[in-house]
């Protein structure tokens, strides 16, 4: 199966345990897997699964306390495991090279790139002058396509898809047998993380290296890699090409993988049969309204003026969809009254935002309710979940007792499928980013909401959980007749949820209408990027080249691809 | 590195500004409210001195025109802040008639040396010891050592001063009991003088070391406990950096940021000195100076010596603002 002509890693019966308190868990089990030079292998699997662990191990990483128990680790003909700390530390990145998961944080925020990237070659070669230094660091930057100049910046001044490349860059400086890249464009959207993509692909054949890529989306891994090791629990249940794995998986799991990803077009993970009426509402006025909206910052403009009316009879989702820096999530904070707009008026049920007495105010808060990306964030680690859940109930006034909050509690868990015994007494840090995020959304429906603002709920959580985030928060709107808006940069999500989708370019709808059309046919140039950079879990549909979109999508026209009943959006 | 911009620097000023003239009018306004007349507290020390004292009401009138207590209380404040401007506090009440100024000018070169001194030791030893606490390369006998250490911080500094004191004075006679500056010295830009402020001087500066490192060293470790979890230093060591040099540059360096505004806050303080310290060792600094005349009832001195203060603080601060954007890259010199 794999031409196997030098091999670049080979694990024999890997064995990785981490002592608890609770007893030692084993989180890798007798793992074997061989990596050939210039193959490119994907570990898939949820958090948890071991993917992580098992590359750490590689270069003797683990996060203490976490220890190898047994088995071998051959790194192209290195006994990994029998290496000292010394010896162990000039194999570090001159054989085998970590791309990590948050490139965003990892780079040192102190320090200009350049002396990063010459750092880590003075560790391994000592003595290089600075003009070699200058004359290599160049070379590897321009390699991952930056410009020279930006070796001269600090971390904060890049962008999150050339901070990327920068660690890409560091990654290939000193041409490892190996790189393993975590999870390398998870925090990216998916226009830069095509390009990303193409440049870790292109950059790894040149120099030849195997590459490790550990990720959860089925998608990507389908256009990335040659061969796919599906880990579950810290066991390798299947392994093989990617094109036998996609087209015949024969575990169970990874069956779930694969039909967990929600794709455009594709069968929908939805049950769009039950209906609900809206909420009765006190207000003839419409929900939602903005008047000429637009946002300013400095000489950025982050938002032209929008006007649109979510009238809210009939409960609907409507998705803002765009690439980060869009303007989407600013359009999210001033719905929720955070950020002030630089022109316009947000009427919610007929009153202004801005002059809303302290009263009206209240109710509005209790009314419109949010779920944010970072369900890590979202928990005061100080309290237990309840309290958490509790605390907003009783604050708007909706508690009819002890007793009564507790049901409402229990409710609400059960709504969004977790069992409320388990959860909530338990702290914020013992629950899984899916759980966390799933409270959320329970906290906002405890308090019925009007209107719901979604703000990217399940680019976070693992692939293979998003499916029933998404299905709880569809829910809100078909069991319990909310409206929402989900803002996301996940097209197929938002094929999938929305009654009508909002297409958002640097702070300008540049297409709008229902998602079958924008999506399943999508007219503007814009559209047509985003769309063709979604990497599809299919073989027979090339992700093709990782181009950024022509200087022409700004200047073309905003298309209406039709109405619904219910949300106006004001043309021109 | 950029320079600084001219409305940044301009609204720092003013504000540098501001904040001294409203803490000014506050010690101003404080004492006022106090029942005590410092005029007849300078009577009763008269005629406690004298045994009697006849016409007491003319020199009350006598002192109170001396002191200019007797004019209406808004041009009392204007005359308070024109001098204050001007470092002039008027005069003591209790070492009557000596100027504050001249008695703040005595005292503050002495606690400037030794509470600077002592506060740059203690901020390189606390922070170091602290990040060596998170380190996880330092020898496990100092991961022992340094909390062990910390029993230290919670001494008194008045009980650690005595202890040092009897050690190392008395038992050994390596240092001076009390005192600045040795009695057969003249005080003067001489090596004989230096040396003997550097005796005197030592056991003073190593009390307040090994009481206060703790705060530093604490400080230190939670802020290194978050820079080692941090991303970049798990890339650090993937990178195959050495071990001291990812400690320096890319844990510390990070780590530290926060400790150097601390620093700045603490020099304002510690220019009311390590009263008891000061006291114990006899050592005639502000801390002294300031304990006195709380005892004394003096306010010009209290004024004076909380306006000090209150100026050390602030312009520290000031500096810290204008450096900081040099320090940490990621904050820019800009109006909020």
């Amino acid at each position: 199966m794999l031409d196997d002509t030098e091999t670049v890693l080979t694990l024999t019966d890997l064995c990785i345990e981490f002592p608890t308190p609770r007893g030692l868990v084993q989180a890798v089990k007798d793992l074997n897997l061989s990596i050939a030079r210039g193959r490119r292998v994907g570990f898939i699997g949820e958090s948890g699964s071991g993917k992580t662990t098992t590359a750490l191990s590689v270069m003797q990483m683990l996060a203490k306390p976490g220890r190898v128990s047994g088995g071998q680790i051959d790194l192209g003909g290195t006994d990994v495991l029998a290496q000292g700390e010394e010896e162990m530390r000039r194999l570090r990145l001159s054989r085998v090279a970590y791309i990590p998961q948050g490139a965003m944080n990892s780079l040192n925020p102190i320090m200009r790139i350049e002396p990063q990237l010459w750092d880590a070659i003075l560790a391994h070669e000592p003595g290089v002058s600075r003009p070699d230094l200058k004359a290599r660091s160049d070379a590897a930057l321009v390699s991952v396509g930056l410009p020279v100049h930006a070796g001269r910046l600090y971390p904060h001044e890049l962008s999150g898809g050339m901070k990327q490349r920068v660690c890409i860059a560091l990654g290939i400086i000193l041409t490892p047998e190996l790189i393993i890249a975590d999870e390398p464009t998870s925090a990216l959207d998916v226009v830069t993380q095509r390009q990303v993509m193409q440049t870790l692909k292109e950059i790894q054949e040149k120099i030849g290296s195997g590459l490790i890529l550990i990720g959860h989306d089925m998608g990507l891994m389908a256009q990335s890699v040659d061969e796919l090791a599906v880990l579950k629990d810290g066991e390798l249940v299947e392994h093989g090409s990617v094109a036998q794995i996609i087209t015949a998986p024969e575990h169970p799991y990874t069956r779930d993988l694969i039909s967990s990803v929600p794709v455009v077009g594709g069968a929908s993970f939805l049950n769009p049969e039950r209906r609900a009426e809206a909420p009765k509402r006190d207000s003839s006025e419409p929900l939602l309204r903005f008047e000429g909206v637009s946002k300013v910052y400095g000489d950025v403009t982050a938002l032209r003026p929008l006007s649109f009316t979510l009238e809210g009879e009939v409960p609907q989702i409507i998705s803002i969809v765009g690439q980060s820096g869009s303007g989407k999530s600013t359009m999210g904070s001033i719905m929720l009254g955070f950020n002030p707009p630089t022109t316009g008026r947000v009427l919610f049920e007929g009153q202004d935002l801005a002059t809303m007495s302290a009263a009206a105010s209240l109710d509005f808060r209790k009314n419109v309710q949010a779920v944010f990306q970072d369900p890590y964030a979202c928990f005061n680690p100080f309290y237990r979940v309840n309290h958490a859940l509790k605390f907003p109930f009783k604050r708007f006034g909706l508690s009819e007792g002890e007793a009564h909050t507790q049901k409402a509690m229990e409710e609400a868990c059960v709504a969004v499928g977790l069992d409320p015994d388990l959860v909530l007494t338990r702290y914020p840090h013992q629950l899984s980013g899916g759980q966390r995020q799933r409270l959320i959304v329970a906290r906002a429906l405890m308090l019925s909401p009007k209107l719901l603002i979604a703000d990217e709920p399940v680019s976070m959580v693992d692939a293979s959980l998003r499916a029933t985030i998404l299905a709880n928060i569809y829910d809100l709107k078909d069991k319990h007749g909310i409206s929402i808006l989900y803002i996301t940069h996940d097209l197929a999500t938002a094929y999938h949820v929305s009654d009508y989708v909002m297409v958002l370019y640097k702070g300008q709808v540049v297409e709008a209408g229902p998602p079958k059309s924008v999506i399943g046919d999508p007219q503007h140039p814009y559209t047509q990027l985003l769309i063709a950079s979604i990497p599809w879990p299919d073989l027979n549909r090339p992700w093709g080249e990782g181009g950024a979109e022509d200087p022409g999508v700004q200047e073309a026209p905003t298309i209406h691809r039709g109405d619904v009943a219910g949300f106006d959006l004001v043309k021109g | 590195m950029s320079r600084i911009p001219r409305d940044y620097l301009i609204n720092r000023l003013v504000t540098l500004v501001l904040t001294v003239l409203i803490a000014a009018t506050l010690i101003w306004i404080i004492p006022r409210l106090s029942p005590v007349d410092p005029a007849e507290i300078a009577l009763g020390r008269m005629a406690a001195g004298a045994g009697a004292v006849e016409n007491a009401g003319e020199i009350l009138e006598t002192l109170r025109a001396q002191m200019g207590i007797d004019q209406p209380l808004i041009v009392q404040y204007f005359k308070y802040i024109k001098g204050v401007l001007l470092f002039d506090f008027g005069l003591s009440t209790a070492a009557f008639p000596t100027p504050v100024s001249a008695l703040i000018a005595n005292a503050l070169p002495w606690t400037l040396g030794l509470m600077l001194i002592s506060l740059i030791i203690t901020f390189i030893i606390g922070n170091l010891l602290g990040a060596l606490m998170v380190w996880e390369k330092t020898p496990r006998l100092w991961k022992v050592a340094i909390p062990a250490a910390m029993v230290f911080t919670s001494i008194p500094p008045i009980l650690s001063g005595l202890l040092l004191m009897w050690i190392f004075a008395a038992t050994l006679g390596w240092f001076p009991l009390t005192g600045a500056y040795g009695l057969t010295v003249e005080p003067g830009w001489s090596w004989d003088f230096a040396t003997s402020v550097l005796h005197h001087g030592f056991l003073p500066a190593l009390s307040i070391v090994v009481v206060t490192f703790g705060f530093w060293a604490l400080g230190m470790r939670g802020l290194m406990i978050s820079v080692q979890g941090e991303d970049y230093t798990t890339l650090a060591k993937a990178k195959g950096l050495k071990p001291r040099y990812i400690l320096y540059k890319y844990m510390i360096r990070n780590a530290i940021l926060p400790q150097i505004t601390a620093f700045a806050l603490k020099i304002g303080l510690l220019i009311a000195g390590q009263v008891l310290v000061e006291r114990i060792f006899a050592y005639n600094g502000m801390g002294k100076l300031l304990y006195d005349a709380i005892l004394d009832q003096d306010f010009p001195v209290i004024q004076g010596v909380s306006y000090v203060i209150i100026l050390m603080t602030a312009l520290s601060v000031f500096i810290v603002d204008l450096i900081y954007p040099f320090i940490d890259p990621r904050v820019r010199h800009e109006v909020a």
